[in-house]
């Protein structure tokens, strides 16, 4: 309960401080959220221009026989920050499974139509799951070290991968700690169980052993949720540097989160994507009823 | 939020006396449970503390050294001459005393009170030289008289209760005649003699004053019409041996006479042809002015215990060695005496005996177990005339002053001592020291035997090739299980290998013993060619499987691929028995069991530990697999998902992520199962022959402690030496679980703090 209530807290701290330095600047705000105080660059971003990095062609999923997602059609740029938005229970999340094909673990799931990752079906036949998964890491909403040191975190997927040269993983946990700016933090006790660190210690440390064995695309499912609001904030700091290297798709339920990190945003409602388009332009000025009333909090 | 709350809060009195005798009866029964559950807990320790304090109470007097304590001390009753012959009957009410001049006098052992006087016939002017018992406990006596005659009595106690108090009546009978028998025509004195007597000869060997053997041997001849037994002499020549003969004493069954010579030498010879004796074995014992002070052969006549003058005590026996040849063995040294050894007592129901020595103390010894029990200083000359009564419970010599000494003797448990349970004895009778457990036997002069180590060695062999089947397929069955297997498919499985548990182990048992042992009997090779082929053809069956048209493989869910395995299970085990009789003409030349005893050299039993293996095995499967599956199932989804994530198959998860993760369940999961086969009983008792070898072999039996228990308890005698070993054998199978359940707690604590993982 506490968990669950953090974030909403959270929102409504930054969403008064927001309004409170709002009415100071005034014209930015539209929709309740107030863009460009958020520090963000102001170029506009288009679809158009991005090399595409997933494609999603006519999705639509069923558990047993209940049809989940209704044929979801979208596009998702390389090297870009892209976050689903949508209340509880909108799809948001199974969608973002689909991409390393995660729901294959759920029982009766099915799916129909296509995803491309760089052009090629991933629901081939011909398709090594494992190997779809190391390009396409995921990062859960709560964080699961495994019960191992925090060194043998970050080195399990290469060890998986067969690769168990000491020099190979050193230099790789270093380079991977580092870009989850946690190296500072344990590179005293790398042999230290995992468990021992914080929640959002151990969130990056998930997102150090995901970037380790160097995935094209980085699944972010509500990865800051069940953080505090200090280790939401390094979150977020990670994923606007790592979004140099990695195409993110991050699901969140905060708006605020999405607004912050994202390049493109995508609201899904019901199963269906109802809007998906630069985070700017979504925010300030959605093209449909539905996002508006969403993200002005109208219902969520 | 405040100007959100618009509807009005209820009103609700969270004191209300109602609400508050509520909390109070709510805390109560919190203080009750706490103290319910603590009481609890400590009742458990509590009784396995008394169990572990009742099993030492019944072990720890075996351990208890032997006291003596003096009872009475009176003048030598009757003559006033050098006693010859001393003996105390059963209850060591009453002894028996013969004096050099022929007097011979029964005793109250307590007072010294003559009950019974009588003089034996021996001419006038005749004295007794030497007085002995046809062997140990006989009441058979020779006595060697001064002219080279020697007589025969026989002493018997009657027993009579009037007026409800125990009478005893000695007699004294002549069964052969009143007339002394002539072994030494000359006519010198007898200075030692040895009888035995057997159902159809009896044998009589006699020392003569110039140290030479004299003897005389009757066969028996037995009257079919009255019963009435006859002597008739027969010939025998024994031979001249060049030194003086000092002691001598024959076997029971008269094949071997020991010689014992005044220079120290030791002369056994072979008397089965009693014409022409032939020297068996010669051992010199003599080192410088070391000769032989007593010599005597134990209870049941085997073993031969020398004394000398240097005060060791040495055990001797004949070892047949491969070639079926005797030769007298010095099989074990007792702890030596500081001064000479003078007399030696040997007792009538153990392969015990006591040593007088020449400074007066008093020692216990016994045989098998080389220990000596007790040494006492009871007085400050040497020991003469001591011996023991048939019940081990008194003793008597007679003192420097020329008194008698009554002592009452507590010696419960000579036989056990550390090496004798856990080190190789070397048995009357056996060629060499091994591990025997041998606790009873028909005849009353037997030695037993009580070596834990072959029933320790039993328990493990059960309990590891019952492990070596058990835990291989009970994890991976587990595994496959938790982790693979459709829910559908799970929710039935785990019920019905858990419902294998409430099996009752007897039935297991019965049906490994009579059905399963006689079965694997006959199709030796159909068992292994299962165990060969059944891997093999799954492994088969996955790749032909795996390669079908995609079609065919959707036609089956996920994680029911066991159900396709089922018949071909079924058909493999039929194509092995099948194929039995074949692969035991092919291979074996029509009959594997001749095959492994001809060419591996192995012994075979019916009932052997493979079978053990499989039944206890089987026994053993639902405690690993349940408690292994619920522990694989319990690590928590995230991680394994975490695992995938990261590009990780399903196996790489499974044995990176999810095994390691579940390894303290797993850990006890075996630890448990191991417990239950060293504790397990009726399938032991029943599959194994309970025959307490010590070979690793698969084909041979064995017999385990607790089977040993379940065995033997029944009819040991309570509080006996061998009941005792009983709970010795009980408390050791408790401190080897509480051991091994305590090591594994501790390894399984250090497993969950390393991969706990909340």
């Amino acid at each position: 309960m506490a968990q669950a209530l953090s974030p909403t807290t959270h929102e409504e701290a930054t969403m008064s401080k927001e309004q409170a330095t709002s009415t100071g600047q005034g014209s930015a705000r539209t929709h309740g959220i107030d863009i460009s105080s958020l520090d963000r660059s102001s170029e506009v971003m288009r679809l158009e221009d991005e090399t595409l990095s997933l494609e999603v062609k006519n999705l639509k999923l069923y558990y047993g026989e209940k049809e989940a997602l209704h044929g979801i059609n979208m596009q998702i740029p390389q090297k870009r920050v892209t976050a689903f938005i949508g209340p509880s229970g909108c799809g948001k999340s199974t969608l973002l499974r689909c991409f390393n094909r995660m729901n294959d673990l759920v029982d009766g799931c099915r799916i129909d139509g296509q995803i491309l990752l760089d052009g090629n079906d991933i629901y081939q036949r011909n398709v090594e799951v494992a190997e779809l998964r190391r390009r396409v890491g995921m990062v859960f909403q709560k964080p699961n070290p495994f019960p191992k040191s925090i060194y043998e975190n970050v080195a399990y997927g290469l060890r998986i991968q067969g690769i168990n040269k000491k020099r190979i993983l050193d230099e790789t946990v270093e380079w991977s700690l580092r870009s989850a700016a946690l190296w500072d933090e344990v590179k005293d006790r790398l042999n230290d169980s995992a468990l021992g660190l914080s929640g959002g210690q151990q969130q990056r440390l998930v997102i150090a052993r995901t970037v380790a064995v160097r995935p094209e695309v980085l699944l972010l499912d509500e990865p800051a949720s069940a953080l505090d609001p200090l280790s939401t904030l390094k979150i977020e700091e990670l994923i606007h540097e790592l979004k140099d290297d990695y195409t993110i798709v991050i699901v969140t339920h905060n708006m605020q989160q999405a607004a912050r990190v994202s390049d493109y945003t995508a609201f899904m409602y019901m199963g269906d994507l109802v809007e998906f388009g630069s985070t700017n332009e979504l925010f300030t000025n959605p093209a449909k009823k539905q996002t508006e009333d969403y993200i002005t909090g109208r219902y969520g | 939020m405040t100007n959100e709350a618009t509807i009005k809060a209820p009103d609700v009195d969270f004191n209300t006396p109602a609400l508050q005798r509520h909390r109070k009866i709510r805390a109560f029964k919190d203080r009750f449970a706490a103290s319910a559950i603590g009481v609890g807990g400590m009742s458990i320790i509590l009784a396995i503390t008394l169990i572990f304090f009742y099993l030492m109470y019944e072990v720890v007097p075996l351990f208890k050294p032997a006291s003596i304590e003096q009872v009475a001390t009176y003048a030598r009753p009757g003559a006033d001459v050098a006693t010859k012959y001393l003996y105390m009957e059963e209850q060591g009410e009453q002894a028996l005393r013969i004096a050099e001049d022929g007097s011979l006098v029964f005793f109250n052992t307590r007072n010294g009170q003559l009950t019974h006087t009588q003089q034996l016939p021996v001419p006038a002017g005749v004295t007794l030289k030497s007085v002995t018992d046809a062997g140990i406990g006989s009441k058979l006596l020779v006595a060697g008289l001064s002219d080279g005659t020697a007589l025969l009595l026989q002493h018997a106690y009657k027993v009579t209760y009037p007026n409800d108090q125990r009478v005893i009546s000695p007699v004294i009978e002549y069964p052969f005649g009143e007339t002394p028998l002539v072994l030494d025509a000359a006519g010198s004195a007898l200075t030692q003699v040895a009888l035995r007597d057997t159902s159809d000869a009896m044998l009589l060997v006699a020392i003569t004053e110039a140290g030479q053997l004299v003897s005389a041997y009757y066969t028996k001849e037995e009257n079919f019409l009255s019963g009435e037994l006859t002597l008739e002499q027969a010939d025998i020549t024994l031979p001249h041996l060049a030194d003086r003969v000092s002691h001598l004493e024959i076997a029971p069954d008269l094949r071997w006479l020991y010689v014992g010579t005044e220079s120290g030498k030791l002369d056994v010879y072979d008397l089965r042809d009693k014409q022409a004796p032939v020297l068996n074995s010669h051992i010199n014992f003599a080192s410088g002015a070391v000769h032989i002070e007593t010599m005597q052969l134990l209870l049941g006549g085997m073993s031969l215990i020398v004394g000398d003058s240097d005060g060791n005590i040495t055990q001797l026996f004949m070892v047949r060695d491969s070639n079926n040849q005797y030769a007298l063995t010095r099989v074990r040294d007792f702890t030596p005496r500081a001064s000479g050894v003078s007399v030696l007592a040997a007792e009538q129901r153990r392969k015990g005996f006591l040593i007088g020595d020449k400074t007066g103390h008093i020692s216990i010894f016994n045989a098998t177990a080389n220990r000596q029990l007790l040494t006492e200083k009871v007085q400050d000359s040497e020991i003469k005339s001591l011996i023991i009564a048939p019940r081990a419970n008194y003793l008597m010599f007679e003192n420097g002053r020329g008194e008698f000494e009554f002592w009452s003797v507590d010696n419960e448990h000579p036989e056990v001592s550390w090496s004798a349970l856990w080190g190789e004895v070397w048995y009357e009778g056996y060629a060499e020291p091994d591990y025997i457990w041998q606790s009873s036997s028909a005849s009353n002069d037997f030695e037993p035997k009580y070596s834990l180590v072959p029933l320790a060695f039993g328990t493990i062999k059960a309990a590891f090739y019952a492990m070596l089947i058990a835990t291989p397929l009970a994890i991976c069955g587990a595994l496959y299980t938790a982790y693979f297997m459709a829910p559908g498919l799970r929710r039935k499985v785990k019920p019905s290998i858990e419902l294998m548990e409430a099996l009752p182990t007897v039935i297991l048992g019965f049906l490994a013993g009579l059905f399963f042992a006689p079965y694997m009997e006959l199709h030796l090779p159909g068992v292994f060619t299962w165990l060969l082929i059944m891997p093999l053809a799954f492994v088969l069956f996955g790749f032909v499987w795996a390669n079908l048209p995609q079609q065919i493989r959707h036609l089956l869910p996920d994680g029911w691929m066991p159900v396709i395995l089922l018949p071909l299970v079924v058909l493999v085990t039929w194509l092995s028995f099948w194929m039995s009789p074949l692969v035991e003409h092919w291979f074996f030349g029509g009959d594997m069991r001749h095959w492994i005893t001809d060419e591996l050299g192995i012994g075979f039993d019916q009932r052997n530990a493979l079978v053990v293996g499989f039944a206890m095995g089987f026994a053993v499967i639902p405690t690993i697999f349940s408690i292994t599956e619920d522990a694989v199932f319990s690590v928590p989804k995230h991680l394994s998902y975490g695992s995938l994530a990261l590009g990780a198959t399903q196996w790489q998860t499974m044995i990176r992520v999810v095994l390691p993760t579940a390894s303290p369940g797993i850990f006890s999961a075996i630890m448990i199962g191991m417990g239950r086969a060293v504790g397990e009983t009726m399938i032991v008792l029943m599959a194994t022959g309970n025959t307490p070898v010590m070979e690793m072999n698969i084909f041979e039996g064995l017999r385990t402690l607790s089977a040993n228990i379940a065995v033997e308890m029944p009819e040991s005698e309570v509080a006996s030496t061998h009941f005792r070993i009983l709970f010795l054998a009980a408390f050791v199978l408790f401190l080897f679980t509480f051991v091994v359940n305590t090591v594994a707690e501790y390894v399984r604590q250090r497993l969950r703090n390393k991969y706990s993982v909340i």
